[in-house]
């Protein structure tokens, strides 16, 4: 098996380069994780984290101190001198998402019944400030709907049924079973991630291994050998699987680390499992693409395009949910659309039944399908490229 | 004297490259520097050209001391190298203007300087080929031309004819002639006997960094004791013919192996006719029989026990 | 001599159309990407249909204000709900397979049963509740207005909005436009694989060609400078192409301070091909951990700076505000923030401080290395 130790050897001399990779990917990972971790449990779970916003008003009034209390509930204010740089910067560094002003007059115009609005300034990405947006008009709806019916009400009254309508709220129960909610999460995103991260790490290490065969005299000494071409190529494939999966086995020993208390959850074999077929799929893309690219400068450009662009339409970075179906049926032609909807269902899933883990077979069953395909345009581009 | 290298002392970590190196080069001469692989030449030539650092010595060329930044000795060298040195994206005329264009910036007398180098090295029919489609004599003809084409008062070559076929080798020695012929003067470096005596004036033997011997090639087999090699094929000697024959007068050495009589004999004349007379005499019984002068091998034979292309 | 060397240069480079090709495609290649992708990531609406199921069961079919409040919220193309009656077994065997996001059953309360805690779930959680405020204040004010039915009902249904939004700036703070100037500075710090090749071509002991330059009468430095331009003009030409098509093309906002727009991609690029020359002549003759350290020093500069999840760009300059003023992807996608965003220069004369310091040092270091020497071995 010369070809197969020589690949290995050239693997192993360039250890350096492939730590660099390995080491910066896999960081990239485990930080955003974390980081998404964080910020989703804290405006998704169903014990919200506060907001911080800027609640700067121009008057006074028991309406206006109603509104602030009633938001306290969901927003850390943060005071703000009432100058125009302050509040530029304290956006621009996210110290607020969210800067409220009452305007004067406000409350009298609203107690006259007329269609009055407050100001707001925000960043409009997340959903906290959806959120922010929903309570501050529930707050006046309320308060326009006792102004309406109740007799000659004040300020404080309003303020006191409204505080006290409010007080309602939707009981939600969490299904027992299954991972707790967190841990799926982060689960979840972990392999997500894997997607931009595995691929990336076997693009450039692959890269590495095909240059130094891309030589041409070196090729036409290869051809001259009595090796075949089958065996060369089967040689060279065990060479790329190998490198694939020890990467593989380390993300994954990562994941098993930082997520140790999770592992006995049924959820994260299947996880793995995913992930196993997509690494043989980043395997079979990057031996394509390092059979298709024999230029060694092109080579980092495409690997960016190929994992940055795949993650950010199959829903790594921007949530599935966000993004249209135009773009989740372009996504569709990728195989890191199937990874994370299989990631993505499977996160969800209580129960783990034959039908209830039909659509992560099927995904995994999608990617092997693209792996084949991968593996056998890369063996027609190496036959093209051979006769030359 | 156009180059004076003293005492030049090169090391590698542990490893001596150039030992107490010291020659020099007269004006008008084709000087070759001749040793055997790893002599340490290509060393002593980088030394030279203020590329590469060196441990002790000096260095002087037109008769001021060499640096890096000493360009206005820079303007007057051109050197080729071992290792064929274009740009792959140029064309073989592009190449040449670039490189001319290097030492020489006026366009209009540049362009003539151009046409001359590739009309001098044989690639008119090439001049807008790309180097990739070149074989490997025709590159050296492009690399050669690259380093000469602004018209250097001194050239430097670095082994200039490896791998480089019959026909193109030829052209490129009889190029060096002519280019001394117009006045240049030229450092040849070789581990090709063969060639250094063809074309070099004045020779310096060089093995692991040392000087072995250097003079012209009159000078350097003048300084063996052999003069003359007789080989005979006989396939009858017996080894009292072979003693008789290693004590007649003048013959240095008598070797008897696979059929051939190797014969050695110093000065003294009529070295053939000895060895004729003693088979005539011994009636021995032999197929052809030639005589060589010595060639610079024996020269670096005799003095270090080694061959040349070891 | 400098003409002759830039020309010559920029024949060499342009002569290699697969990289620029490459080189020139791949950022427009992912602004269209991005563009798909982050289209909907402002403006907060859902585009996939939460699915959810209803019990069926008595308490259901006697609150009106419940059924009536989900038929609105499921009827229409933008609806939010698909609401299907189902039974209580079924319902949980719904959401056990992922078939819907939750599901309701109505005893005093209506609860909601989820799964899971994503975006679909939270939105359900938000509509009861505000279900469930409102019907609270309309059952209040019923108890003490009995009669005002009618008038009750036509206020409900005319809800208002009570928010403006107002911008306290030139414009407005946009989180796309982070991913597009991350994307252009990512872009800028790709020119470092041009810088890096001037100095292979320059460093005798890499190449024998840059042997040849060494042996010539040019100042190495003006040879470097000149070839460096040439590199840089290719680079620039890519850049530019980049910030029409994303201006023109995909529509990307940039503010109005064109002129500045310019200099910080013409400075971007600067940095990006001097630290890629910096790299390169600091780690010699490996060539492959020249293209590991500088492809990993981009990308994880991209990612700090927001690239793939554009929180990470706070979460630095809020823990590590030393960290963010050292990654020239962050100044640079900073300062591009900066102009548009801001009225006044502050923020972006500190970004652009902060690059050109770094573009010296680059060059400086650069300088220092190449500077006319002998080599230790060829």
């Amino acid at each position: 098996m010369p070809v197969f130790k020589l690949c290995l050897k050239i693997l192993r001399k360039n250890v350096p380069s492939l730590a660099i990779y390995i080491f910066v990917f896999i960081g990239v990972a485990v930080i955003m994780t974390f980081s998404s971790v964080n910020e989703q449990a804290g405006t998704l779970a169903f014990t919200r984290s506060k907001t911080n916003i800027a609640f700067l008003t121009e008057e006074n009034t028991p309406l206006v101190a109603g509104l602030k209390a009633e938001l306290a509930k969901v927003a850390n204010f943060v005071e703000l001198p009432d100058e125009k740089e302050a509040l530029q910067d304290a956006l621009y560094f996210r110290n607020v998402s969210y800067i409220l002003r009452v305007p004067k007059g406000f409350t009298e115009k609203f107690m006259q019944g007329e269609q009055v609005r407050l100001e707001k300034t925000t960043v409009p990405d997340s959903y906290s400030s959806a959120y922010l947006d929903l309570s501050i008009d529930q707050y006046l709806n309320l308060a326009r709907l006792y102004l309406l019916h109740l007799e000659n009400p004040t300020q404080e009254a309003l303020a006191k049924h409204v505080a006290d309508a409010l007080a309602a709220e939707a009981e939600v129960k969490l299904l027992p079973g299954g991972a707790a909610p967190d841990m799926q999460l982060s689960a979840n995103l972990y392999f997500n991630y894997l997607a931009y991260s595995l691929l990336s790490v076997i693009i450039l290490g692959m890269s590495v291994l095909m240059l130094s065969y891309h030589n041409k005299d070196l090729q036409r000494r290869n051809a001259c050998s009595p090796l075949s071409a089958a065996s060369f190529n089967r040689q060279f494939g065990l060479a790329i699987l190998t490198f694939t999966g020890l990467v593989w086995l380390l993300f994954i020993i990562l994941c098993l680390l930082f997520n140790s208390k999770n592992i006995q959850s049924p959820s994260t074999v299947f996880f793995i499992l995913n992930s196993l077929a997509f690494a043989v799929c980043s395997a079979g893309l990057s031996f394509l693409i390092g059979n298709l690219v024999t230029n060694a400068k092109a080579i980092p450009a495409i690997c960016n395009v190929v994992t940055l662009g795949q993650s950010f339409i199959s829903g790594v970075f921007v949530p599935a949910e966000l993004l249209g179906d135009t773009v989740l049926k372009i996504a569709g032609f990728t195989p890191a659309y199937w990874f994370v909807a299989a990631n993505n269902h499977l996160a969800g899933l209580q129960q783990f039944t034959r039908a209830t883990l039909q659509p992560v077979f099927n995904g995994m069953l999608m990617q092997i399908g693209f792996a084949l395909a991968f593996f056998a345009l890369a063996l027609v581009a190496a036959k093209k490229r051979r006769l030359e | 004297m156009v180059v004076r290298i003293k005492n030049l002392v090169k090391r590698y970590g542990d490893l001596l490259a150039l030992d107490h190196l010291s020659f020099s080069v007269n004006d008008g001469e084709i000087f070759g520097l001749l040793g055997p692989n790893g002599s340490g030449k290509t060393t002593a030539i980088n030394c030279l050209l203020s590329l590469l650092e060196y441990d002790k010595g000096e260095i002087e060329i037109f008769g001021q001391p060499m640096a890096p930044d000493a360009y206005h000795i820079k303007r007057e060298i051109g050197i080729v190298m071992q290792n064929v040195a274009v740009y792959n994206e140029l064309t073989v005329r592009e190449n040449i203007d670039y490189f001319c264009g290097l030492y020489v910036p006026d366009k209009k007398s540049r362009k003539e300087l151009v046409d001359e180098a590739i009309d001098f090295v044989g690639l008119a029919d090439f001049a807008d080929f790309y180097p990739q489609k070149l074989s490997g004599g025709l590159l050296r003809r492009l690399n050669i031309a690259c380093g000469i084409a602004h018209k250097p008062k001194l050239i430097i070559m670095d082994e200039p004819t490896v791998a480089v076929d019959p026909q193109s080798r030829n052209k490129i020695l009889e190029g060096i002639l002519a280019l001394n012929r117009q006045g240049a003067t030229v450092i040849y470096t070789s581990h090709y006997m063969e060639e250094v005596e063809r074309i070099c004036t004045r020779i310096l033997i060089i093995d692991k960094g040392k000087p072995i011997a250097t003079g012209t090639k009159e000078e350097l087999k003048a300084m063996i004791t052999m003069e003359e090699k007789i080989t005979v094929e006989t396939q009858q000697l017996t080894p009292e013919q072979l003693a008789r024959l290693r004590a007649l007068p003048h013959i240095l050495s008598a070797e008897y192996q696979n059929g051939l009589l190797v014969v050695k004999s110093g000065r003294g004349g009529h070295n053939l006719e000895t060895v004729l007379s003693f088979i005539r005499k011994e009636k021995i019984q032999c197929g052809k029989i030639y005589s060589e002068l010595p060639t610079l091998n024996d020269v670096f034979l005799e003095i270090t026990g080694k061959h040349l292309r070891d | 001599m400098f003409a002759h060397i830039f020309s010559y240069r920029l024949k060499c480079l342009l002569h290699d159309r697969e990289t620029i090709f490459w080189t020139l495609l791949f950022p427009l290649l992912l602004a269209v990407f991005f563009q798909l992708a982050l289209r909907n990531i402002d403006k907060n609406e859902i585009f996939q249909v939460i699915d959810l199921a209803v019990v069926d069961n008595a308490a259901y079919r006697n609150d009106q204000f419940l059924r009536q409040a989900l038929a609105e919220a499921s009827t229409g193309d933008d609806r939010l709900f698909n609401v299907t009656l189902t039974t209580a077994e079924q319902a949980e065997q719904l959401l056990q397979t992922n078939a819907v996001d939750g599901y309701i059953v109505v005893a005093e309360e209506p609860t909601l049963f989820v799964s899971r805690s994503g975006i679909a779930q939270n939105i359900s959680k938000s509509f009861l509740d505000i279900y469930l405020q409102t019907a609270a204040a309309a059952g209040d004010i019923l108890q003490q207005n009995p009669a005002r039915v009618a008038e009750l009902f036509r206020d409900l249904a005319g809800r208002r909005h009570y928010l403006a939004e107002v911008s306290g700036t030139a414009a407005e703070p946009d989180t796309v436009l982070n991913y597009f100037y991350t994307l252009i500075a990512m872009a800028c710090l790709y020119g470092g694989f041009l810088g890096m090749r001037e100095i292979t071509d320059i460093e005798a002991n890499i190449s024998p060609l840059a042997a040849r330059i060494n042996v010539s009468p040019v100042h190495k430095l003006k040879a470097f400078l000149a070839s460096l331009c040439a590199a840089l003009l290719i680079h620039l030409a890519e850049i530019f192409i980049l910030l029409l098509f994303l201006r023109f093309v995909l529509q990307v906002a940039f503010g109005d301070k064109s002129f500045y727009v310019v200099l910080t991609t013409i400075l971007g690029s600067v940095a990006g091909v001097s630290f890629g020359a910096f790299v390169s002549a600091l780690a010699k003759k490996a060539e492959n951990i020249k293209i590991a350290i500088l492809l990993g020093v981009t990308m994880t500069g991209s990612f700090l700076a927001g690239m793939m999840y554009h929180n990470m760009k706070y979460i630095v300059s809020r823990h590590f505000p030393l960290l963010s003023c050292l990654n020239p992807v962050n100044l640079l996608t900073d300062a591009f923030y900066s102009l548009y965003y801001y009225d006044t220069f502050t923020r972006y004369a500190l970004n652009m401080g902060m690059l050109c310091i770094f573009i010296i040092i680059f060059c400086t270091g650069t300088y220092l290395i190449i500077r006319r020497r002998k080599y230790a071995s060829l």
